[in-house]
């Protein structure tokens, strides 16, 4: 055990009320500093957490939510800080000690290990697995622990083979069977559909009523205020608040996240009169595609995408989204059915073929697929370009002629790039992402296909980009918007249609679609019935 | 307060630089202390070494001849790590092209003035011959090219063998292990140094054009880079590879072709002198930069021309081995050291 | 019959070189580290094997102490690329020229000579009279029985059925995920890569005191690489891989024994066999039996330096 500290942290108390002073808080932390390279991720943090309590920590992606958790859960060590547990000072030197001390994570993507089952990755690195692991004695007790904490799980399932959902109840069993007192969770609702979420809730709230603790991070400002007794807000790597939930109202909590009044979501509706195209610009007849690993993701999907309209993708990650994307972009070969641009069914998928016909294509991970993080800006602005007529004439690649053009694209974007030849990885995230979408835009003369647009991006950011997507629909382009957050897809599209299990489970006009309903849905129901 | 290490994930080519020039110095000197502590003096057999080399028209001369196959080798390496990939069978197809580049050369012989050109074609598609079924298994199936391309080594190494002393030995009985003598030859350029060496800086030119001012080029730069993007993109990767792990084997052959006729004139086992081994080396000094071979194809040719002037004092080619080894290794370790930088831990702000 | 027996005889000594190198890289891949420095390994303890029975003739100490010079080196390799996680392509390439640069300089006063000792046939009695098998199985060095039967045995077990076994692997899966459920990643990569360097220079002691037995430059010739091979081949798994070593045995011994017989085809011929058979098993299971691929699937984290504190 720690040092104990001269003074009880009557501070805690104070914080939390409802709390009998000298209560010790189960984690404090002071002043937590860390830096990477270029960004001081937390700034002299102080978060309190008492038994019994969910608190949620808000913030923006960037704001150092991720950075913070993984210096309690000792995957980082802070630069300067104090982690105060049960009323003593603890160094968390190691994920072990974290563990051993009772505190627990459900990473936002999950480490588990994929070609494991599920009863070998709850016992991964646990001192009580038997020395002799025999998978059929780790499926066993696998089997009681999931009876024991009441979630679901097939012991003998591979963790690569399940869901999203599925992954993330494995992980919570693992942190319970550990005998986890705080329970971290990061972004757990991404990955869930709203019925899902609930049952994730009334979870939650049982383990809060054994005098257990949750953190739990998000950026969605009602499902915070719905399940949190706290809330800690993040900016800038600084804590900028701790308020009640009882009470909060969103519109405060989201100016103390971004810094200064926003007005929550402007609804950009089409200007009445706005035409929309007679004849579909990009047609899916019937078409079915495989995922990566041969597996059926797409089944018989029917879609028609008119010139100056936006069609909102609804549903929870995984569920076909990367393979539509892929497939409206020529990325992907269609196993059955066909696609049209402009009437004319494509022979074979061609992604140049498809850039070179109108269609832009803002990938779903930038940096894995839209970039080449470590070649320069110039080389990464052309990547839909080298081949045209100004820089690649004659089968030659013209450098200068290049960087003429990436000179523009980032002068467009709004990007202040100091060296055209560096890496484009020395960028921020959010230049990164500027780039790629204003040099997609630039090949989207008939259909711009954005995966995610507003993901890794700060509100400022997303304001600008959904902007760009309103501008290119009254262009009379057509926008094809996959989002995860259906507040997104309400306000900025036209039609909604809904991603299950690979299959479009209806089509609907965004202003005759409720929350409800959509929610069904992607569940897997009927939203009609 | 305390100091900790942050990692950078890039790094400025000068530091860069310096690091691989730090470990090269640490490596020799390593050497230079293993030699004083045998006895030696690393100091005065320094100086033997860097005279013999740059000393003299006829050292320099000699030290071309080494740079010469390194240079071509050294491509074939840098190539394959644009698009990713390594090709360690450059010891394999050096002696298939110096092979076919034989078999052109005893069959047809002669002075003429395409016979240059046809051996040196020979040469290259015994090179890219002896890489295709690497290159196919990597580009269609996916199959690791890194011991694909090794393993083949060995069955160059003993087909070479196997000819000189069997089917293609010298009919007139002088020689046990070696063909009869090549009757083309590449033109000199001084007294042992031959056309070889421009030709073979030309190659280095040619590639590095071929890489920075061609669509080739660029798209073999998006998919070595990062193969997603390529698919995004609709660069078709399984072509590039083909294509590069193709010309690859070609240059290591032409390098075979060039020593045959430029240096050693008859086929015999070990004609490749490791140079397909040391060509790894030239490549990874280089950074992957075609004309950075050039470079690193001088300084691994001096550390060669130090071997053999150090023969008396038990040095071997084997000895080169080892130091380029140990070269290699502190060039590894040196390019990760260049990406931490020292980061004060501060006390509590505020 | 005497032929079945003589190729098996020598399949055994040659595949059993093969089966130790191959049973110390699945230790190294198994857990993330793609180890190309098994030739320099299998050099150094070939000629440490040699040098050691030459001042003291015991073959038991000279494989002792090849174990021991292949875990010194292997721990400079990990090291290398697993405490400064430098390029393992490029510090595995460094091992094998360090490696077999160094031994054949140190090792030209022991070139040519047969060793001083060497492991001795045990006839076992009564069952090496079996016929056929009995020669090739029951009258071997004790060593064999250790390599074929104890170690993949005991390496398999450890491997998958016990809880150490479970977190090594994890370790090889996803670094990042072992590292979370708090496992050891940085010493669990350290020892088992030096442990399985130690292997790779037992194989080489092997090789100079059981197979050959003598030293020459050269004498371990791609040997370290087709184990590499083998270790892909067997799905990374040791039983599978003493298996495959005993294939590649048997095709290295059809070589000898053509030689010895006079098969009127070219040894050099024959000698490429084991080299062109690895090339042809390494890419056969891919294209032949691609249902398969998952019992052939390399662990998910094979090859890449683990960082925990970089994001």
């Amino acid at each position: 055990m720690g040092v104990p500290r001269a003074l009880p942290p009557g501070t805690a108390a104070e914080a939390a009320p409802g709390y009998p002073p000298g209560t010790p808080a189960l984690v404090e932390l002071q002043g937590i500093t860390k830096a990477f390279p270029g960004v001081l991720a937390n700034d002299a943090v102080d978060l309190t957490v008492m038994p019994g309590e969910i608190h949620a920590l808000l913030g923006e992606n960037g704001a150092g939510k991720s950075t913070l958790m993984n210096i309690l859960t000792g995957i980082y060590q802070p630069d300067a800080g104090t982690i105060i547990l049960d009323g003593y000072a603890r160094p968390l030197p190691s994920p072990q000690a974290a563990i051993a001390a009772g505190i627990g994570m459900v990473h936002q993507h999950f480490k588990l290990v994929p070609a494991f089952t599920v009863a070998e990755n709850i016992h991964l690195g646990w001192s009580q697995t038997p020395r002799h692991a025999s998978a059929s004695a780790l499926e066993a007790r696998t089997r009681a622990l999931a009876e024991r904490f009441n979630l679901a799980v097939r012991p003998e399932a591979v963790v690569g083979d399940l869901s999203a959902g599925e992954q993330q109840r494995v992980e919570i069993l693992r942190v319970l069977a550990r005998d986890a007192r705080l329970l971290i969770l990061d972004e757990p609702t991404a990955v869930l559909t709203p019925a899902e979420a609930r049952e994730l809730f009334s979870a939650l709230r049982t383990f809060r009523a054994s005098g257990n603790a949750v953190i739990f991070i998000s950026h969605k400002l009602d499902e915070v205020v719905a399940i949190a007794d706290r809330i800690s807000v993040l900016r800038g790597g600084r804590k900028v608040a701790t308020r009640s939930a009882a009470g909060a109202d969103e519109r405060s909590l989201a100016a103390l996240m971004v810094g200064h009044d926003i007005t929550l979501r402007r609804t950009r509706r089409r200007a009445p009169g706005t035409p929309v195209s007679a004849a579909p610009v990009l047609e899916l007849d019937r078409v079915s595609a495989r995922d990566d690993r041969g597996l059926p993701a797409l089944r018989e999907v029917t879609l028609a995408l008119h010139g100056g309209e936006i069609l909102g993708i609804a549903g929870v990650a995984g569920n076909g989204q990367r393979e539509l994307s892929q497939v409206v972009t020529g990325m992907r070969p269609v196993a059955q059915g066909t696609v049209r641009i402009d009437g004319r069914p494509v022979a074979r998928p061609d992604a140049a073929a498809f850039a070179a016909a109108g269609i832009g294509h803002i990938p779903e991970d930038r940096l894995r697929s839209g970039l080449a993080p470590d070649l320069s800006v110039t080389d990464n602005a052309v990547l839909r370009d080298y081949a045209g007529p100004r820089i690649g004439r004659g089968g030659l690649f013209r450098p200068w002629e290049a960087a003429r053009l990436a000179r523009t694209l980032a002068a467009d974007a709004a990007v202040a790039v100091p060296d055209f030849g560096m890496p484009i990885r020395n960028l921020s995230g959010g230049n990164q992402q500027r780039l790629v979408a204003r040099r997609e835009i630039r090949v989207a003369g008939r259909v711009l296909v954005a995966a995610y647009p507003s993901r890794g991006l700060d509100v400022g950011a997303i304001d600008t980009l959904l902007s760009y997507l309103a501008e290119l629909r009254d262009q009379g382009r057509a926008v094809l918007l996959f989002s995860e957050e259906l507040e997104e897809i309400l306000t900025l599209a036209d039609r909604v249609a809904v991603l299950f299990a690979g299959r479009i489970m209806g089509v609907m006009p965004a202003a005759e679609a409720d929350v409800e309903t959509l929610g069904l849905m992607m569940g897997g129901r009927d939203g009609r019935a | 307060m305390s100091w900790r290490l942050q990692r950078v994930p890039t790094v400025p080519a000068g530091a860069a630089l310096i690091g691989r020039i730090g470990a090269i110095v640490l490596a020799l000197a390593c050497v230079a202390a293993v030699l004083a502590l045998a006895g030696s003096a690393p100091a005065r057999l320094g100086a033997e070494v860097i005279g013999s080399a740059f000393g003299s028209v006829a050292g320099l001369e000699d030290l071309g001849l080494l740079v010469t196959p390194l240079i071509l080798t050294g491509i074939a390496v840098a190539l394959t790590q644009r698009i990713g990939l390594w090709n360690i069978g450059g010891e394999g197809q050096f002696n298939a092209g110096a092979l076919a580049a034989t078999a052109v050369g005893l069959n047809l012989g002669g002075d003429e003035v395409w016979m240059l050109p046809l051996m040196a074609l020979a040469g290259a598609a015994g090179g890219a011959a002896w890489i295709l079924v690497p290159t196919l298994a990597r580009a269609l199936a996916g199959v690791s090219e890194l011991i694909t391309t090794l393993l083949l080594n060995f069955v160059a190494a003993l087909l070479v063998a196997w000819l000189c002393t069997g089917a293609w030995r010298d009919p007139s009985g002088q020689a046990l292990a070696t063909t009869a003598r090549i009757p083309t030859e590449l033109p000199p350029l001084g007294d042992t140094l031959h056309w070889g060496f421009p030709a073979s800086v030309a190659v280095a030119i040619l590639a590095a054009g071929l890489l920075a001012y061609t669509r080739f080029g660029y798209e073999v730069r998006i998919a070595g880079a990062n193969p997603g993007a390529a698919l995004y993109a609709g660069i078709p990767v399984r072509a590039r590879i083909v294509a590069v792990m193709l010309l690859s084997g070609a240059v290591a052959g032409l390098a075979g072709m060039i020593e045959l006729t430029g240096t050693v004139h008859r086929l015999q086992g070990g004609i490749s002198n490791n140079y397909g081994y040391l060509g790894i080396m030239v490549a990874v000094l280089a950074r992957g930069s075609c004309l950075g071979v050039i470079a690193g194809a001088v300084l691994m040719a001096a550390l060669l021309n130090a071997g053999i002037v150090l023969q008396t004092q038990g040095v071997t080619t084997s000895t080169v081995l080892a130091i380029t080894g140990l070269i290699l290794l502190f060039t590894a370790i040196g390019d990760e050291l260049v990406h931490y930088r020292p980061v004060r831990r501060t006390g509590t702000v505020g | 019959m005497e032929l079945i027996t003589g190729i098996l005889s020598t399949a055994l000594l040659a595949g059993g070189v093969l089966a130790l190198a191959a049973l110390g890289e699945v230790l190294a891949e198994r857990v993330g580290v793609v180890n190309l420095g098994v030739e320099g390994l299998m050099s150094l303890g070939a000629l440490t094997g040699i040098a050691t029975v030459a001042a003291a003739p015991s073959p038991v100490l000279g494989f002792a102490a090849a174990l021991g010079v292949g875990f010194a080196f292997g721990c400079v390799f990990a090291a290398a690329t697993v405490l400064l996680r430098a390029n393992q392509v490029l510090c595995g390439l460094a091992l094998t020229l360090l490696g077999s640069g160094l031994a054949a300089t140190l090792g030209r006063s022991y070139a040519g000579a047969p060793a001083a000792a060497s492991f001795p046939r045990v006839v076992v009695p009564g069952l090496s009279e079996i016929p056929v098998l009995g020669p090739a199985l029951f009258s071997q060095n004790l060593l064999i029985y250790a390599i074929y039967i104890a170690l993949p045995v005991g390496l398999h077990l450890l491997l998958f059925k016990t809880r150490h076994g479970l977190n090594l692997r994890a370790v090889g899966e996803n670094p990042a995920a072992a590292d979370a459920a708090g496992i050891p990643v940085t010493a669990i990569r350290f020892w088992y890569v030096a442990l399985g360097s130690s292997l790779a220079g037992g194989a080489g002691a092997y090789l100079t005191l059981a197979f050959v037995p003598s030293w020459s430059e050269g004498v371990v010739a791609g040997r370290g690489w087709i184990a590499v091979a083998l270790v892909i081949f067997a799905g990374f798994r040791p039983l599978t891989a003493v298996a495959a070593a005993l294939l590649f045995g048997v095709v290295t011994a059809l070589g000898f024994v053509g030689q010895a017989r006079g098969w009127p085809v070219a040894p050099a011929i024959l000698s490429m066999l084991p080299y062109l058979g690895t090339v042809a098993f390494i890419i056969l299971p891919v294209v032949a039996w691609r249902r398969l691929r998952g019992w052939f699937a390399a662990p998910a984290a094979l090859g890449l330096p683990y960082h925990r504190d970089v994001r």
